[in-house]
């Protein structure tokens, strides 16, 4: 610790702490340009410059960390005259056209002219301009450069935190301009952080260009709704239309930073596409009607289908949403057949949930990077969820630790790994279970009865790094990284999901390390925003509230398929969710709804399923409701409402209810508020869910806000993680290539396809593999292809990516033109593909 | 598409140095002394891919220096002559005026016969000999009006 003097105040700080953040914690303003706490610091700007007694020249708080006995100034004549000055300079060629900038009203320059500027500038030559006309940098990025104040934010963000390293500094001194590669159009991950990191009007966002200002805007808090990393934003509307999402320094796990789908996606909200009335099919066609009468119509169907019923509710929903759909269903309806998820199977989820000790509450991101070693697996954390990619990114590069990758498909966070491995797609589980092998055979006495070892421990090791698709040599590097010193992280991703068969090699791996006495954290990534809060809330059919045991177990949502198809289940209640869209074997989805007698979907858009339904229920966004969502990690965060729901959409909640209501009036609880203290009295994970701590604003640096973590469940036994397998189709030469699907960087599921901009980001499919198998087949980036599978086949742009292993095509799961389920059928293995120029 | 022999010229180079990425300085002339004098973007993009960098990065290091010339073309002479304080104290001032009267353009532009491409630079290092210039790879030291006139003369 050292002890210095801030402005003759005395204190105490851990050493090595920047004077300027030691000064901030002391009470003391110090304006700064070129600092941003989670990147490396360059002290260019130097408008932090504090005097320290005893040296001449004036230093830089930003880069300079405290020594013992430092007696430090940070208001003297001379500092005020040094940043006066370093203003005057930067508005030497500053435009000064403040009333046509964007950025007006929350302009750093300008605030801090105001306050310690001079008010007059001596320079009295030409102002030099790099540009006429501000020039369109991406579908989403327009910039000018003749307010650049040269603190190089955006050019550190894109390489430091981005991974992108697509930005640079173009010339020296007053010439030097923040750009692009001959400032020629971005293909970059477009998500704007060089956007929000720009303390003035350089880097800005066009689809806000010139709509407003910002002090007439309203905002509220909220959290992104699109992958589970949950990022905290600020929503913004303005005469009833969100036109902003930005993220705020120093508030969330994010702090500044969003992804593409995060900082553009919002304006689905403000689609003309939403629905806004209920509808109900009279003759075959979904007509207009009063909310009394959609659900009369519903309560004498469910009536009539008794306990013949089912429910999907989407994982985007809130907690307190998904809370009353189980307990409309298990309680008031008595039916145990509810699931929140059309992709995953029951088992699989329960087998992942076990695995990843999701019941033993939530583990911070941060936590789990701060292991000596972190494996990163069945996941594409770059494009899947890309923020958590960012955290990962920053922190690797701060301290010494063994990163490792295991992914099919090469991604941008490759370049911070200490190894990369490339197994075969869907082997994920091989992968692991070779890796358990290697540390079996060095500890045989410690291992020995550790639950699931009998699985592999006669296993030839070849066979399964054959299996997995990787070397032996690979497969020992793993495992020394994992057994060697200190504690081990894992982040484990939806790959386990769609390749059930994988999940006891998870699960075993983490038993061997935990017995060989390491400290294991454990991150699962997942795709939607409240995932892990669905089934926290007993949204599935083997659990119920906090995992807890259930009396009957239920039908899940391919089993609920399956019973609709032969008539056995009668009517299905869907909230938010398109199943059509999502399940794997569209046919079979649309034959089995066609089979029930009663459909009721609740929806923002006429989704591929609500097309089909009997009645159609105008629903809210996240922007409309007040609630909580849990992300990955456990974290109970709050969104706030901004807007009213439009027309006579209703919140979510309330229409839960008031079906509940058709029932019984006194189902409840009537409002958010006291639904969450329900959930807190009855389910011990969320006891201290409190809505007091979740938007407070952290001290920079100290984004793990632990609080807000749930606690340990402690009564998971139930959970059924039986009969996981995954089932591939044999590999056939017609069919070359094993089809994967996910997200793709600028999509999540289908809500994101109602965000115009990012549509204009991406519209169309396309089909990516390896670089290596692209050119043995002739093809090229950017040709048109036929994927052709056994019961599908499809045109697709072809996109190639260097360094993916072999045999896999992937295709996200986002496209309407490409339903990728169209691939599957069901009952058979993940499909294979044929890929030929078009 | 670089020549064969700078090619080969650029791998020996990079053996210099520990990091690839390093090279980039002594790649970048390479490359400009192939196009003849300047630098263009397939120049950059190659370079990059040769590197493993990115093509900003590699604009950005190109950019950053007055001898390296992106997408300018100049003439078969580049002349860069000394404004800063010693040569200016010694009249580089008057030099480069008479220079811009001799060939008939100003700084910064290129003779109609692409022969000679004037433009200022800072410091060269070699205040000593101040006022001085450089032509292409050499440096013209302690000049006069007169030793300009013979210089061009001779060049022309
Ligand atoms: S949008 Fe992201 S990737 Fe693109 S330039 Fe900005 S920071 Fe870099
Ligand atoms: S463009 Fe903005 S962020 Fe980038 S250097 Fe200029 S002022 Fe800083
Ligand atoms: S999609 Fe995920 S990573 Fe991107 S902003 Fe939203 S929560 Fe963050
Ligand atoms: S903030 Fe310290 S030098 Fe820029
Ligand atoms: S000032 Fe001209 S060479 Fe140094």
């Amino acid at each position: 610790m050292s002890t210095v003097k801030i402005n003759g105040k005395e204190v105490t700080v851990k050493d090595g702490t920047l004077i300027l953040d030691a000064a901030r914690d002391a009470g003391f303003e110090i304006p700064t340009f070129c600092y941003q706490a989670d990147l490396m610091g360059v002290g260019s700007c130097r408008m932090c410059l504090v005097e320290i007694e005893g040296q001449k020249k004036l230093q830089p708080s930003c880069i300079t960390p405290v020594l013992h006995g430092m007696s430090i100034h940070t208001e003297t004549p001379t500092v005020m005259s040094a940043r006066a000055s370093m203003l005057e300079f930067l508005l030497a060629n500053h435009a000064l056209d403040c009333p046509v900038c964007d950025k007006g009203g929350e302009c750093e320059l300008q605030d801090m002219v105001y306050k310690y500027g001079p008010h007059k500038g001596r320079h009295a030559e030409p102002k030099f301009k790099f540009q006429e006309k501000d020039y369109v940098l991406s579908p989403v990025i327009i910039k000018n450069s003749n307010r650049c104040v040269q603190c190089m934010k955006c050019v550190r963000v894109c390489g430091e935190v981005v991974g992108a390293n697509v930005l640079g500094a173009l010339g020296r001194g007053d010439h030097q301009e923040e750009t692009s590669f001959l400032r020629s159009f971005l293909d970059c991950d477009q998500d704007g952080n060089c956007i929000e990191v720009c303390p003035v009007g350089c880097f800005m966002r066009l689809p806000y260009r010139y709509k407003t200002r910002p002090w007439d805007l309203k905002g509220k808090d909220t959290v992104c709704p699109y992958c589970a990393t949950g990022c905290r934003m600020v929503i913004e509307e303005r005469d009833g239309i969100v036109i902003r999402a930005k993220a705020q320094l120093g508030v969330g796990l994010n702090s500044e930073t969003l992804c593409a789908r995060g900082r553009f996606g919002f304006d689905f909200i403000n689609s003309p596409e939403r629905l806004t009335k209920p509808l109900v099919k009279r003759f075959g066609t979904l007509e207009p009607a009063s909310w009394e009468e959609a659900l009369g119509v519903i309560k004498d169907n469910f009536i009539a289908a008794g306990k013949n019923i089912g429910g999907i509710a989407s994982a985007r929903l809130t907690d307190e949403e998904l809370y009353l759909f189980q307990k409309l269903f298990r309680s008031m309806l008595g039916s145990p057949n509810i699931d929140s998820s059309a992709r995953w199977a029951p088992e699989a989820v329960e087998g992942f949930i076990k695995a990843t000790g999701m019941d033993e509450g939530g583990a911070s991101a941060f936590d789990c990077m701060e292991s000596d070693t972190v494996l990163i697996t069945g996941t594409h954390l770059s494009d899947e969820n890309p923020v958590t990619d960012y955290i990962v990114r920053r922190i690797s590069a701060g301290r010494a630790m063994n990163l490792v990758i295991a992914s099919p498909r090469a991604m941008k966070l490759d370049s911070s790994a200490s190894q990369i491995v490339r197994h075969n797609a869907a082997a994920e589980g091989h992968l692991l279970d070779a890796v358990t092998l290697s540390v079996y055979g060095g500890n045989v006495d410690k291992l020995r009865d550790v639950p699931g070892i009998n699985r592999i421990k006669d296993a030839r090791q070849d066979d399964l790094a054959g299996k997995a698709g990787c070397s032996a040599d690979d497969i020992k590097a793993i495992a020394r990284k994992l057994t060697g010193e200190g504690s081990v992280g894992l982040f484990a991703g939806t790959e386990f999901l769609r390749y059930p068969g994988s999940i006891p090699g998870l699960a075993l791996l983490k038993n061997a390390l935990k017995a060989l006495g390491k400290k294991v954290t454990i991150i699962p990534v997942l795709d939607r925003a409240n995932q892990r809060g669905a089934w926290e809330m007993g949204v599935h059919p083997g659990f119920g509230p906090g995992y807890s045991p259930v009396k009957e177990r239920g039908m899940g949502c391919a089993d609920m398929l399956e019973a609709a198809s032969s008539g056995e289940l009668q009517a299905l209640y869907v909230v938010q969710s398109d199943i059509v869209a999502m399940h794997p074997d569209e046919n079979f989805v649309r034959g089995a709804l066609s089979g029930l007698k009663f459909l009721v979907v609740q929806d923002c858009f006429m989704s591929e399923t609500a097309r089909l339904a009997n009645v159609v229920l105008p629903a809210s966004s996240f922007a409309e409701k007040d609630g909580i969502l849990t992300n990955q990690e456990g974290r109970a965060q709050i969104i706030r409402k901004l807007l009213p729901p439009p027309v006579k959409a209703k919140r979510d909640i309330d229409i839960i209810r008031a079906v509940g209501e058709t029932f019984d009036r006194s189902f409840g609880p009537k409002n958010p508020v006291l639904v969450l203290d329900e959930i807190r009295k009855e389910v011990g994970m969320y006891g201290e869910v409190s809505l007091a701590f979740n938007n407070k604003r952290n001290v920079d640096n100290k984004l793990d806000l632990k609080e807000a973590l749930v606690k340990p469940a402690g009564l998971a036994e139930g959970l059924n993680a039986s009969g996981l397998e995954t089932k591939l189709e044999p590999k056939t030469d017609e069919h070359p290539f094993l089809l994967a699907t996910g997200n793709h960087l600028f999509h999540s599921g289908r809500l994101s396809r109602k965000s115009p901009t990012l549509i204009g980001l991406l519209k169309n499919a396309i089909v990516e593999i390896s670089a290596e198998d692209a050119s043995a087949l002739g093809l090229m980036n950017g040709d048109k292809v036929r994927i052709k599978g056994r019961y599908y086949e499809a045109y697709a742009t072809l996109h190639t990516r260097s360094g993916s292993k072999g045999g896999v095509a992937f295709i996200a799961e986002n496209y309407d033109d490409v339903p990728v389920n169209r691939f599957f059928r069901r009952g058979e293995g993940v499909p294979r593909v044929s890929i030929t120029k078009a | 598409m670089f020549s064969d022999k700078a090619k080969e010229e650029i791998q020996q180079v990079l053996k210099k140095y520990p990091n690839r990425r390093s090279g980039v300085m002594d790649v970048l002339r390479i490359a400009q002394r192939e196009r003849g004098g300047h630098l263009v973007k397939e120049d950059m993009e190659e370079i990059a891919r040769i590197l493993g960098m990115q093509t900003v990065e590699v604009n950005a290091s190109a950019a950053f220096y007055t001898m390296y010339n992106v997408e300018k073309p100049v003439g078969k002479y580049h002349i860069q002559v000394c404004r800063n304080i010693s040569c200016l104290l010694l009249g580089a001032e008057n030099l480069i005026k008479h220079m811009e009267r001799e060939l008939n353009i100003r700084v910064g532009e290129t003779t109609p016969d692409k022969k000679f491409t004037l433009s200022t630079v800072e410091c060269l290092g070699s205040c000593g000999t101040a006022p001085m210039m450089q032509i292409n790879d050499d440096y013209y030291e302690n000049l006069t009006a007169e030793k300009i006139d013979k210089i061009l003369k001779d060049l022309k």
